[in-house]
């Protein structure tokens, strides 16, 4: 009852186009500034979702998986190399070993920074190998699916069904690591280039399953040059298995 | 002027009725202004809405820095040395926590003997956490859950006689004394998180491996 009343008093005392324009620029004012804050909103959120790296990975992100379980990897590759330098005389083997210990160790450095840079525990969130039973960046499961997405490796290997905290692909057990602990010379570099093609052939598993599901420039350079660099070791030291057989 | 009378009624009805008239069509005005003001400002509201519910959900989930987990019951040290010395060493807490250190480091695993202190301490000093039990204060199936709770690598686990608690689990400058894992599995576990090769060690990431084997190493 009280609208009519007031509208009538606007239009006859002469205030209502002034009370109008006022509240109609008030209107303008806001729909300003809702403008601008979407315009800004959709900004940040087309930036943030079209940036090569969409969001630092956290702590259960395959990123984060494939860092603390491929230290796990690389330190037991260079457990192997340094092991091999005591136990035999010969400069071929003992440089590869030599340059294995010292790239892998600089390596597990890098991913432990990451982890660092990322702001997320070293210790694992999650059991080994969760990151690995993760979808593909193409929805796969992995199970089955042909990967070598690297392309360097050259060879598409189907990649076996991984379950959480099974065991990496290609660590030396206990008892082959005693085997190797216990032999010297060619006995030692031949248990060594065999127990390493393994190690790097399941290095390179794993390399290759984080560049099926991850973005994240560092890590998929890191991985791609893993693939790389691994494969040309698997075939050197494949030749030098067949010069000692 | 009885027929002037209701003309000049008949002129102000008209007019009357013309002002009613625009007042309508004014109010109709403002009505369908307000209406398409009020839906404008709810789509732009729903919509602002909708993209920090978005931002929101894309932005992954909230980090917790490992350093600032806090864990009761820890036991903290600082200013602590890290000299290679030869000998034995006289250790400010019990089991130790960090120190001088023989030069040659333990090699990481389970070990069913006591260990020497010198020897892993300094796989703290390379980010190792060692687990140590009192073999009088626990039973033979809470040290079997402790070995399947320790980390696979830079953890260590062995008996240690005399401890005031039944088991502690250190790394360098930090330990926390607990009854077992199975009752206090959310302290030793963000203990783990927390310390396990963290930054707070002089050397993290450095070997565990390739040093010297202890007594009775099983894994």
């Amino acid at each position: 009852m009280t609208a009519p009343g007031r509208d009538d008093a606007d239009v006859t005392d002469g205030a209502g186009p002034h009370r109008a324009s006022s509240s109609r620029r008030l209107r303008l004012v806001i729909a300003g500034v809702l403008t601008v804050a979407i315009v800004l909103l959709v900004g940040i959120a087309l930036g943030r979702l079209s940036s090569p790296n969409p969001v630092t990975p956290g702590t259960d992100s395959v990123e984060a998986g494939f860092s603390r379980d491929m230290q796990v990897h690389h330190e037991q590759a260079v457990q192997m190399a340094m092991m091999v330098r005591d136990r035999t005389d010969d400069p071929e083997v003992r440089s590869m070993a030599y340059d294995m210990a010292l790239t892998q160790s600089q390596q597990a450095g890098q991913m432990y920074a990451w982890l660092e840079l990322w702001r997320v525990p070293q210790a694992p969130s999650e059991p080994t190998m969760t990151w690995m039973t993760r979808p593909t960046l193409d929805g796969d499961y992995g199970s089955h699916h042909m990967t070598g997405d690297g392309g360097a490796s050259g060879s598409a290997t189907p990649v076996a069904t991984h379950e959480p905290g099974g065991r990496m692909p290609g660590l030396a057990t206990d008892e082959q690591l005693a085997a190797l602990d216990s032999a010297r010379g060619v006995e030692a570099e031949r248990l060594f280039l065999t127990l390493m093609i393994a190690h790097h052939e399941g290095g390179i598993e794993m390399a290759d399953a984080i560049l099926a599901r991850s973005e994240v420039t560092q890590v998929r350079a890191f991985a791609s040059g893993m693939v790389q660099t691994q494969q040309s070791e698997i075939d050197a030291m494949q030749a030098m298995l067949a010069e000692r057989s | 002027m009885a027929d002037d009378k209701p003309t000049v009624k008949q002129q102000r009805d008209a007019r009357r009725q013309e002002k009613v008239a625009e007042l309508k069509r004014q109010q109709a005005r403002a009505k369908r202004n307000r209406t398409i003001g009020i839906v404008t400002a709810s789509v732009a509201g729903a919509a602002a809405i909708a993209l920090v519910v978005t931002f929101v959900v894309t932005s992954g989930q909230p980090r917790q820095d490992p350093q600032a987990i806090e864990i009761d019951g820890v036991k903290t040290y600082s200013d602590l040395t890290a000299n290679h010395v030869g000998g034995s060493v006289d250790y400010a807490m019990t089991p130790p926590a960090g120190g001088d250190h023989n030069q040659i480091w333990l090699n990481c695993g389970v070990y069913t003997e006591p260990v020497p202190n010198e020897n892993a301490v300094h796989d703290l000093e390379h980010g190792a956490v060692w687990f140590t039990y009192d073999p009088e204060q626990v039973s033979e199936s809470e040290i079997e859950a402790l070995r399947d709770f320790a980390p696979d690598t830079y953890a260590v686990v062995s008996p240690y006689e005399g401890l005031d608690s039944p088991m502690y689990v250190s790394a360098w400058g930090a330990q926390l004394p607990f009854a077992n894992v199975t009752d206090d599995e959310a302290t030793v576990s963000d203990f783990v998180t927390k310390y396990w090769k963290s930054t707070n060690a002089p050397e993290p990431g450095a070997p565990c491996t390739g040093g010297v084997d202890g007594t009775g190493k099983i894994a």
